[in-house]
């Protein structure tokens, strides 16, 4: 049994009489895809923030490698090796391929001059690694469709050292064939076999199809947990809607 | 199942169709039917060696500002503080030239009255700009402010210590100074020198007429290339398009974007104190009213040029199109006598909403939008 890469210990977050998180506990394993599910507001987005350095816990720990660590802003996080893609994926739409995968990252030779044949070399293979040929890496962002935006943004996440992927809702937003494109990219990462990634959403289909690890949140709190053999459908799915009984919720909509 | 992917809906277009989508490609159309038509409106006076030099120094006026305020544009910033910058920067040279330094430490040398001024003009960009960012503000309304602030300064101050609000007669520093000498002086003398040795370039008494061009246009060529090497070619470059774009990703992604916007509000209060120190020392006079509505032409020609009004996207070669349109046309009325002077305005009025809808049209097409 590997160690798991990142270990959160009964983290607690308030925002001043508000308990967004009430003792979280997780551990992410390189190699594996960490399903984090939950409703609205019970608590995914404090808890990726929280990972990503964004807040910093009220109480509890966060481990990298089993070492204690304490994020006090976003740069630490990513220093750490926490590399977060958010739902608004950090891109911009006007800019070229290469000019936003090294965006804030450039690779500069003397003067600050931008070596952008290397640069764009490295967009192409990384992105291709993970699924997508670019033949143009001048293209702008804006032309590109959400999936490839999407692979972008988690192919220049690992490029500069992302040991932990978040990926805050990637296929929300997105058109069947889309998500399965992301879902596909997600099992590529997960081949390379040393990236942990967290897969935050709520479509359980999709965490299925993915997800070796499941954590479900509600109301700020672990509600249940388990490797991906262990749960059933069912129980995801009750787990999925805050563990309420998915047969008493339909029976309470076909009543009214 | 088709084999098509994603990125075969990219249609690969030919090297034409590549130079017609740049951003430039509207200006350089427009500046092309503009020199054409003033070419044969005045009877090639326009382009002979007086007009040449004549034309190239508003060119190079109208250039110097407008690359400023296309940077600070593309970087998703406004500043309409540029012309009462040029009045503010040309009354404290003059002022420093004919009543000495401040606070009586002596005469001012033509270097300390321009490094005196490009120090206080500096430090109210960087006053500007970092109003701008603190307070989140719009830059429309913080310069706005600057606008009237710094022209009522200039205009007290005026009144106060020279009792006019003009300086004229100042001596000549050129012959002494060569600080004086790379504002105001010739340059590029060679070229009429040249013209004169091929025939040309004659005037009625039959000697050389013209001996060089005005040193703005140097001054032009430098920051309109500075800017487009640093733009198109360096890290600082791509942060201005990134903080220009979306400037909250281009946080999340590290970007300094405070640092970039304060800086390119620098860069506009520094291109304002060149435009002045070139006006000052050239002339040898300075007036409180000089420069006005100069940041709405530098605006305008940076739309012109292809920079979009929402930022990130812009070129400064376009701004050099525009330039050179906007300043021919401004300047036309000296070679076309039937012309009235107004038609600039009008001009100006119709090219600028073409521009805006052209402008409008790229960024649609960039963003995928309909």
């Amino acid at each position: 049994m590997t160690d798991p890469y990142l270990r959160v210990e009964n983290v607690v977050k308030k925002f001043g009489p508000f308990i967004a998180l009430n003792g979280v506990n997780l551990e992410v394993y390189p190699g594996e895809v960490h399903a984090l599910l939950g409703d609205n507001g019970a608590g995914k987005s404090t808890l990726i923030k929280t990972l990503a350095g964004v807040h910093r816990p009220t109480s509890g720990q966060l481990y990298i490698e089993g070492k204690p660590v304490d994020f006090r802003n976003p740069r630490d996080a990513s220093d750490a090796g926490i590399g977060t893609v958010y739902q608004d994926l950090a891109v911009n739409q006007l800019m070229s391929v290469t000019r936003n995968f090294f965006m804030g990252r450039e690779l500069k030779g003397p003067l600050g001059t931008l070596k952008m044949d290397v640069m764009d070399k490295i967009a192409h293979d990384e992105m291709l690694k993970i699924g997508i040929d670019f033949s143009d890496p001048t293209q702008a962002v804006g032309t590109m469709s959400g999936g490839q935006r999407q692979t972008l943004a988690i192919a220049r996440a690992i490029y500069f050292g992302a040991k932990v992927l978040i990926l805050d809702e990637p296929t929300s937003a997105l058109g069947q064939k889309q998500q399965m494109e992301v879902l596909k990219t997600v099992k590529r990462v997960r081949k390379r076999g040393d990236i942990a990634i967290i897969f935050i959403t709520h479509n359980e289909i999709h965490s299925q199809l993915v997800a070796d690890r499941y954590t479900f949140l509600a109301l700020g709190q672990v509600i249940g947990a388990g490797k991906a053999g262990e749960l059933s459908h069912d129980e995801i799915r009750r787990l999925m809607a805050g563990g309420a009984e998915m047969k008493d919720l339909e029976g309470e909509l076909a009543a009214i | 199942m088709s084999d098509r992917s994603e990125a075969d809906r990219l249609a690969q277009e030919s090297a034409l169709a590549r130079l017609v989508r740049r951003p430039e490609a509207g200006a350089f159309i427009v500046m092309i039917v503009v020199v054409t038509m003033i070419t044969f409106a005045s009877d090639f006076k326009a382009f002979n060696a007086l007009g040449l030099k004549n034309n190239l120094a508003i060119i190079a006026q109208f250039g110097i500002i407008a690359t400023g305020a296309a940077l600070l544009m593309i970087g998703g910033e406004f500043d309409l503080s540029i012309g009462s910058m040029i009045g503010f920067a040309g009354m404290s040279m003059a002022m420093m030239l004919k009543w000495g330094l401040p606070f009586g430490l002596g005469e001012a040398t033509p270097f300390l009255a321009f490094a005196i001024t490009l120090a206080m003009t500096l430090s109210l960009g960087w006053l500007i700009g970092t109003i701008v960012v603190r307070s989140g503000l719009s830059s429309f309304i913080v310069s706005l402010a600057f606008l009237f602030f710094l022209r009522g300064t200039t205009e007290v101050s005026f009144r106060l210590i020279n009792q006019s609000t003009q300086i004229s007669g100042l001596p000549d520093f050129k012959e002494q100074s060569w600080v004086a000498w790379a504002f105001g002086g010739e340059m590029f003398g060679w070229v009429y020198d040249a013209w004169f040795a091929l025939g040309g370039n004659i005037n009625r008494r039959g000697e050389q007429w013209v001996d060089g061009f005005d040193a703005r246009v140097l001054w032009w060529l430098i920051i309109a290339g500075v800017a487009y090497f640093v733009l198109s070619r360096t890290q600082l470059g791509n942060w201005i398009y990134a903080t220009g774009d979306n400037k909250d990703s281009a946080r999340a992604n590290g970007v300094p974007v405070n640092r970039v916007k304060t800086s390119l509000f620098m860069f506009t209060a520094f291109c304002a104190t060149i435009f002045a120190a070139c006006q000052v020392f050239d002339t040898n006079t300075a007036d409180a009213a000089k420069g006005n509505l100069m940041e709405l032409n530098a605006i305008a020609i940076a739309v012109v040029g292809g920079t979009l009004m929402t930022g990130g996207f812009g070129s400064v070669i376009g701004v050099a199109f525009g330039a050179v349109t906007f300043g021919l046309v401004a300047n036309a009325v000296f070679y076309i006598p039937w012309l009235d002077g107004s038609f600039y305005r009008v001009f100006v009025g119709v090219v600028l909403l073409a521009a805006v809808f052209a402008n409008e049209r790229i960024r649609k097409r960039i963003t995928g939008g309909i």
